[in-house]
Formats: structure tokens, C-alpha cells, sequence
């Protein structure tokens, strides 16, 4: 159902709960689609040396469009994006059995008052690589729609890092994984002063197995609502959803998860985890773990939440070492952040993100 | 309401589906307006602020559009035109009851209404259609100045205590079946606890609904002065028809610094009554607030136990469990509102979904900005029992305070292979293990529960998990 034919959406609907549709659309005027600029692409190797081989950005042609952006048919953020992205979409293609040996790092570059990305994600079956997609750029308002899907037995690392500065950002993943794909997704959130993040990924195929990380760094005035959905809907299929964020300021983080296992998702095996550091009293965390659970013959199905402050025992037992307080406040920091972020790939893929890392915490912390 | 051929096949062997005839002194015609309201306020002599209240509240309901969460399209089945709003069977509240009406009497003998008074209640009310029928309370405790009444004899009797406290927790706007319950409350119980007073046998009220097609709408105020304590305990059944009933009741507590109040529920309507329940305490400094809330009936139920915390120091609990067999949907949960340091909280849920039935778990914690060193903590499991069963948990934590301490955890699971085994090896049946299971299973709620009705949870359970083998 294209855009201009869905309803605003309510504030009743826990997804725009927190942030209404107004806050997120680049003028708050409801049936407005405002022109965009397209962002800017480019892809390299993350290592000296590195190869891309088979893997290609191109533009997506009508038959990418109909076989891999068939997420969020009348979700209103799907259809908003692909509205503003105006027809245009690139596609990141992965040859099938292709192995990367270092990281592709994709970075995606926001100028402009407004811009907008149509990506579509083409993995090819048993393809094998990790992929580093870095969003940046001083755009006031930045749309990316993410769509595709994992082929089947690929084994795939995608971690994106918001880095936007000042602006907005609405980012939305339909992403389905194909027959005993591995696959772990990563989110790093240090930028933008409001991002609306509704990422969702959907097992239709038996055997495939699904991490999703989150590290989340919130400062100042920010505002980080994050959504993430996994649908159960084939047997054997296993995921983990594991959140961490840091509060701080006065901003407010929330995260929201959905894991749904339908009927016919004998031996699912699902569990979500949301933690919470609030660092200042007039910083807020809202977690929301839901999970609907249709099929008996599970696995298991948990979730749980955790918020609380930085630990006095940890902080003392650092002071003992030389830490002066902020240094100890910072490590720890670090530390309940590095929890998610050693989980999101490689060695290599992990001391890169650690180090995107605490630069972004001295700067905004 | 919409007509449900298959209702009987769908509340199957429910216990309490008897029926008596209808032998009303007063019945409405179906159907609300502005004049019902006026006409049910006047019926009962209310003094001129209810009546206002009433009809403003009425108003809101007739404007407030149907929730757009939960179950919509169970909701949307409720015809509001075809309930009968007030139907009153006994011309007045009787002390004694050999006074009862017979036919009253007969029912609530049924249900073991006056033995389980002389065994171990302080008080008893029993209330049958839209008025209480029977009313009792244990001479102590009225000398010591505890006030038990139904609602509409506490408006006559102690108006400006009413006045006070009244739509003080849960306003009439707060919800569209809180307004309906406004518009239209009658019966209930006003419970008055002096400062310091402990209740310490638990007080009674028991709520059958009847006639067909009949809404009930009781009211319960329960005020627990500094240092009191109290235990109140509800139960409720239906008769089985083949159309729905609705009922909607509106429970307000106060619990004054230090006071402790625990209100018991075991609900276990016919499953073709829709039980859409607002509950709500407030807890002022050191106070503690329990709900006890076991859900077992009902075709939907949407019911969320609440505790606003507004006192230093002051203790939520909420324990419930929910049972959700063929055609019925138990949208349960709890909702406690952090608002005063050094306040703490713990919910238990526990679910189980059988024969396609569906069992939700909807709950809000919240921590105020102001509100230091607060602990929070949430569980929820459930267990599906068969296929075509489904069990959700839609929970919120919103944390404003960085000093707050909060853990939830849910688990969804099934009946393990292991434990049924370790039964059956032990003499067993499959059946018995199972139901030796769900017991244990919900054995948090039923230890809290007075012996009597701990003892009818179990035998329930164990009638519903006949036949679920094979």
C-alpha cells in the first residue's frame, strides 16, 4: 500500500509511542513527501590491502525491486521511504559463495537538508563475509531503507554505525534470512540528535540463526528509539537480541522488541536482553521486551530487562587502582558497551568499532 | 450483544453455569442513555454530586472510543444496547440470611457463600445481579469501628466519607469502562478500616452475575487508615447462556501511611462474560498494597491490577495467574507507578494457554524523576499446553530516576518431557502429572491464598486439565 494511501499513525500503536510519526517526518506535515538528496556511496575494503571481490554496488533494477524489497508492505515508515527515495534504490550485491577474508566497510554519506537511501541487500547463498555499513554526514534530516535478504547457508556479519552529526535520522530494516544462514546484526548509536530506528528481521526459512547486538550511546539531548522485531516462522530457528545502552544528559533511549514465534515454528529457540545504564538524573530508559508466542513446541522463549546506575563497588574498586571518578565512570561505560560490541564480528571487525567507540564517548560524554 | 451459538460447547462443563430463574423486583429495558443513568440515581435516593458524576461520566463513555489495543475484535462484538443495565432481585440488603430470597439463597448456598462466612470470614457480601443481597459483618469489628457495606448503603450512611474519597484513584475518564462503570455503578463494597484496627480474618464479597445478557457494574472503596490492615477477598461466577454478559467493575484503594491491604481475587465467570476490570490503590508512606488476582473464567478479560506508590518507603505486589482454555482470552497484567523514594515493587504472572486459548501479559512499571533508590521487580512464565494455544507479553519499564534498580524476566515455555516422566514413574497418571504440574506451576498464587479457596484453585485446575491428554 503505497504512502499516501495509509493513516497516520497512532500514538496508541507502542511503536510510535514514544515518538510520534510527526516528530520523524523531515516537516511534521503528515502527507508531505519532500524532495530528498541521494546520499553518497562508496565501498572499501576495512583492512590495507583488503579485496571487495564479489561484492558490487549497483543500481537496482525492476526485478531486484520485486524479488528483495518486499518487507513492510503497510508499515508506514517502509512505504514513507521508498515515497521520498522517489523510485531510485541501489543494491549491494553478494556473489553467491563469496569469501571475504577482511571487512567491507560501506559508507554512506548524508549532505544536504534532506536525504534519503533506498539500499536493497542481495546475499548470495553461502556467501561469507562482514560488513561495516557507516552512516554519516551533516544532512538536518537522513532516510535509509534497508530491504533484502540473507541467501540460504550464508554466514554473515552487519553491523551499522549511525554517526550522523546533529540531525535526524528514521532508519528501517526488512531483512529476511534464507535456509541455515548465520547471520549477526549490529547497531552502534552515537550520532543525530533524534533517530527512529525500526529494524526487523524475519525467519521464514528452517535452521537459520539470528544475533542482534545493540550498543547505544546517548548524551546531551538525544532522543534513540529503537524497535527491533523477529519473526519465528519456520522450525529450528534460533535468536538472540542483546541491548546495551548508556544514558546520559538529558537524553531518553528506548528500546522495544517483539519476538514473535508463529504456529508451525516447532523448536524455535528465541530470547531478547535489554540493559540500561543511566548515568544522570535527568536521563530516561524505556524497555519494552514483548514477545507472542503461538507455537507450544518451543525451545524457549525469555526476555529481560535490566536498568540501573553505574555500579559503587566497580567505581571503588577502580578508584583503588588510580582511577580518578570520570576515568572510572568512562571505563565502565566502555565496558557495559563493549559487552554488545565484542559480540558484533571479528577481532578486527570488534577493535574497529571499539575504537569508533571511544572516540565518539570522549567527545560526547 | 452478539449472539453465540457455540457458547455452551465453549464453556463446557463450568461448574458454576447453573441458573436460576429470573425472579427480578426491578428490571431496566436494554440499552443506555442519559436517562438510564438519572433513573438508576434516582432508583437508589443518591444525593445530587453522584447523579452529576454519574452523568458526566456517562457522557465520556458515550463519546470515548473503544481501546485500539488489545483484543479489538472481541471488543468489538460487545453490543452496549442489548445489556441490561440495572436489575435489582431483592427489595433490600438482608443481615440475615434465612432473610435471603430463597431462590438467592438457593444459589449462593451453592457456592458455599454463608458456610465459608461461619468457618472463617469477618464479613460477607454477596451480591447478585446489580444490588448486594446479603450483607454480614462480625460484631468486633464493628465495635472497634470498621465500616463494611455494600456501596450503595455506604453512600446513604457515610456520604461525605464517599464524597471524599470517590473517583479520587481511578477517575471516570480514566478509561472508557471506568466511565461506564461511573455512569451506571451499583453495589460493591465500602470498607472503612479506623487507624491502627487490624482485620485479621479476611472479609468477603462474592459477585454473581445471573440473568441473561446482564451488565454488572460494581463499585469497591476500600480506605485502610494509618497503621490498619486488611484482607479482602472477591469471587465471582456466572451462569451459562448462550449470549454474552458483561461485567465492569471499578476497585479504588487507599491505603493511608502504614497501612496494609491485600484484596484476593479468584474470577472464574462463565466463559461467555466479558470481565473488563479497572483496579487501582494508592500506597501513602510505608504502605503496602498486594493483589492477589487468579484469573480462571471469562470470554476476554482485560484487567491490570495498578499501585501508584506515592509515599516515601511505601511496598507494591502484585501476584496473579491466568488460565486461558478454549475461546477465551485473559488480557492480564499489573501496572505499579513509582512516584516517592525508596519505594519498592514486585510482580509475579504466571499463564497458561490450553485447548487454543490465549493468554497475555500487559504490565508498566514506572520510575518518576523524583522518585530515589527505588527496586523493581518483574517475572513472568507461562506455559502453552497444546498447539493452536498462544501466550504474549507486552511489557513497559519507563526509568527516570538513575538510582532506580529494576530486573524483569519472562520465560515462555512448554510442560517438560522430563518432569511428566519423573510423575508417570512414580504411579501417575498422564493426566494427574500434568495437572500435578499446573498446580505447582501456580503454587506462588495459591499459597497466598486463605486454605479455602487455595483448595477450590486446585480442584479447578485439576477439572480443567481433564481430558488433556489424548
Amino acid at each position: 500500500m503505497p504512502y499516501s494511501e495509509l493513516e497516520e499513525p497512532s500514538r496508541a500503536d507502542h511503536l510510535w509511542r514514544y515518538t510520534s510519526w510527526k516528530r520523524i517526518h523531515p516537516s511534521g506535515q503528515f502527507h508531505e513527501v519532500p524532495k530528498a538528496a541521494k546520499a553518497t556511496l562508496s565501498l572499501r575494503s576495512l583492512e590495507e590491502g583488503g579485496k571487495t571481490d564479489g561484492v558490487t554496488l549497483e543500481v537496482a533494477s525492476e526485478e531486484d525491486l520485486e524479488r528483495l524489497a518486499v518487507s513492510g508492505s503497510s508499515d508506514i515508515s517502509t512505504q514513507f521511504l521508498r515515497a521520498i527515495a522517489d523510485g531510485d534504490a541501489m543494491v549491494l550485491r553478494v556473489q553467491r559463495k563469496a569469501r571475504l577474508d577482511s571487512p567491507v566497510q560501506l559508507d554512506i554519506e548524508c549532505e544536504g537538508d534532506i536525504c534519503a537511501l533506498h539500499l536493497l541487500v542481495d546475499v548470495g547463498d553461502m556467501a561469507e563475509m562482514e560488513l561495516i555499513t557507516r552512516i554519516s554526514g551533516n544532512a538536518s534530516w537522513v532516510g535509509i531503507l534497508r530491504q533484502g535478504r540473507f541467501g540460504d547457508g550464508c554466514n554473515f556479519n552487519d553491523v551499522v554505525i549511525n554517526q550522523i552529526g546533529d540531525g535526524r535520522i528514521l532508519r528501517t530494516d526488512g531483512l529476511y534470512l534464507g535456509r541455515d544462514a548465520q547471520i549477526r546484526c549490529g547497531a552502534i548509536g552515537s550520532g543525530s540528535s533524534r533517530c527512529k530506528s525500526d529494524l526487523r528481521y524475519t525467519m521464514d526459512q528452517s535452521g537459520s540463526s539470528l544475533k542482534v547486538n545493540g550498543s547505544i550511546l546517548s548524551a546531551e539531548g538525544m532522543h534513540n528509539d529503537y524497535h527491533v522485531e523477529i519473526f519465528h516462522l519456520a522450525p529450528e530457528t534460533y535468536s538472540r537480541l542483546n541491548w546495551h545502552s548508556a544514558c546520559a544528559g538529558k537524553s531518553r533511549t528506548i528500546g522495544t522488541g517483539m519476538l514473535r514465534i508463529e504456529e508451525g515454528a516447532k523448536g524455535a529457540d528465541a530470547a531478547q536482553l535489554f540493559h540500561n545504564l543511566l548515568l544522570s538524573k535527568d536521563a530516561e530508559a524505556d524497555s519494552i521486551p514483548e514477545l507472542e508466542v503461538s507455537e507450544n513446541d518451543v525451545v524457549g522463549c525469555g526476555h529481560g530487562t535490566a536498568n540501573g546506575p553505574v555500579d559503587d563497588e566497580q567505581m571503588f574498586y577502580l578508584s583503588t587502582r588510580g582511577f580518578n571518578e570520570p576515568q572510572a565512570r568512562s571505563v565502565l561505560i566502555a565496558a557495559h558497551l563493549n559487552s554488545t560490541l565484542s559480540e558484533m564480528g571479528s577481532t578486527v571487525v570488534h577493535e574497529h568499532l571499539l575504537h569508533s567507540l571511544t572516540n565518539d564517548l570522549s567527545t560526547i560524554m | 450483544m452478539a449472539e453465540n451459538t457455540d457458547a455452551r460447547d465453549a464453556v463446557g462443563d463450568y461448574r458454576y453455569g447453573f441458573h436460576d430463574p429470573e425472579n427480578h423486583t426491578i428490571r431496566f429495558d436494554s440499552g443506555l442513555s442519559e436517562q438510564v443513568v438519572r433513573d438508576i440515581s434516582a432508583l437508589k435516593d443518591e444525593p445530587e454530586w453522584m447523579t452529576e458524576l454519574r452523568v458526566k461520566a456517562y457522557n465520556h463513555f458515550a463519546n470515548r472510543p473503544m481501546p485500539t489495543w488489545g483484543n479489538m475484535s472481541m471488543l468489538e462484538d460487545i453490543d452496549f444496547d442489548a445489556i441490561t443495565y440495572f436489575l435489582k432481585s431483592s427489595n433490600q440488603t438482608e443481615n440475615d440470611w434465612e432473610d435471603v430470597p430463597e431462590d438467592i439463597r438457593n444459589t449462593f448456598d451453592r457456592l458455599g457463600i454463608p458456610e465459608a462466612e461461619q468457618k472463617w470470614l469477618s464479613g460477607v457480601t454477596a451480591q447478585y445481579e446489580s444490588e448486594a443481597v446479603y450483607h454480614s459483618i462480625r460484631e468486633d469489628l464493628e465495635e472497634q469501628g470498621v465500616i463494611f457495606l455494600d456501596m450503595d448503603s455506604g453512600l446513604k450512611e457515610y456520604p461525605e466519607l464517599v464524597k471524599k474519597w470517590f473517583c479520587t484513584v481511578v477517575p471516570y475518564a480514566d478509561n472508557k469502562f471506568s466511565a461506564l462503570n461511573t455512569a451506571v455503578w451499583s453495589g460493591g463494597s465500602f470498607i472503612y478500616v479506623p487507624k491502627g484496627v487490624h482485620v485479621e480474618m479476611p472479609v468477603q464479597a462474592y459477585f454473581r452475575i445471573n440473568a441473561k445478557n446482564m451488565g454488572q457494574f460494581e463499585r469497591t472503596l476500600i480506605i485502610a487508615d494509618e497503621g490498619s490492615s486488611i484482607h479482602y477477598v472477591e469471587g465471582c461466577t456466572a451462569p451459562t447462556y448462550s449470549t454474552d454478559s458483561l461485567h465492569s467493575a471499578v476497585v479504588e484503594l487507599i491505603a493511608l501511611p502504614g497501612a496494609h491491604i491485600r484484596y484476593s481475587t479468584v474470577q472464574n465467570w462463565s466463559a461467555n462474560v466479558y470481565n473488563l476490570v479497572t483496579k487501582r490503590a494508592v500506597a501513602h508512606e510505608n504502605a503496602v498494597v498486594e493483589w492477589v488476582d487468579g484469573n480462571i473464567g471469562s470470554k476476554l478479560t482485560m484487567k491490570y491490577p495498578a499501585v501508584i506508590l506515592k509515599g516515601e518507603g511505601a511496598h507494591a505486589e502484585v501476584i496473579s495467574v491466568a488460565y486461558s482454555g478454549k475461546g477465551q482470552h485473559q488480557d492480564a497484567g499489573a501496572k505499579i507507578h513509582h512516584l516517592a523514594s525508596n519505594t519498592t515493587s514486585k510482580i509475579l504472572s504466571k499463564s497458561i494457554s490450553k485447548d487454543g486459548g490465549r493468554g497475555s501479559y500487559r504490565g508498566m512499571v514506572q520510575v518518576s524523576k523524583k522518585a530515589q533508590n527505588c527496586k523493581v521487580n518483574v517475572v513472568c512464565d507461562a506455559l502453552i499446553l497444546d498447539e493452536g494455544s498462544r501466550s504474549d507479553t507486552y511489557p513497559t519499564m519507563e526509568i527516570s530516576n538513575p538510582t532506580c534498580r529494576s530486573e524483569h524476566e519472562a520465560s515462555v515455555s512448554k510442560v517438560s518431557d522430563e518432569q511428566v516422566f519423573y510423575l508417570m514413574a512414580r504411579g501417575h497418571s498422564e493426566e494427574e502429572a500434568l495437572a500435578l504440574i499446573v498446580n505447582g506451576f501456580f503454587e506462588p498464587f495459591t499459597r497466598e491464598l486463605p486454605m479455602e479457596y487455595a483448595v477450590e484453585m486446585n480442584k479447578l485446575m485439576a477439572l480443567e486439565m481433564e481430558g488433556s491428554i489424548g
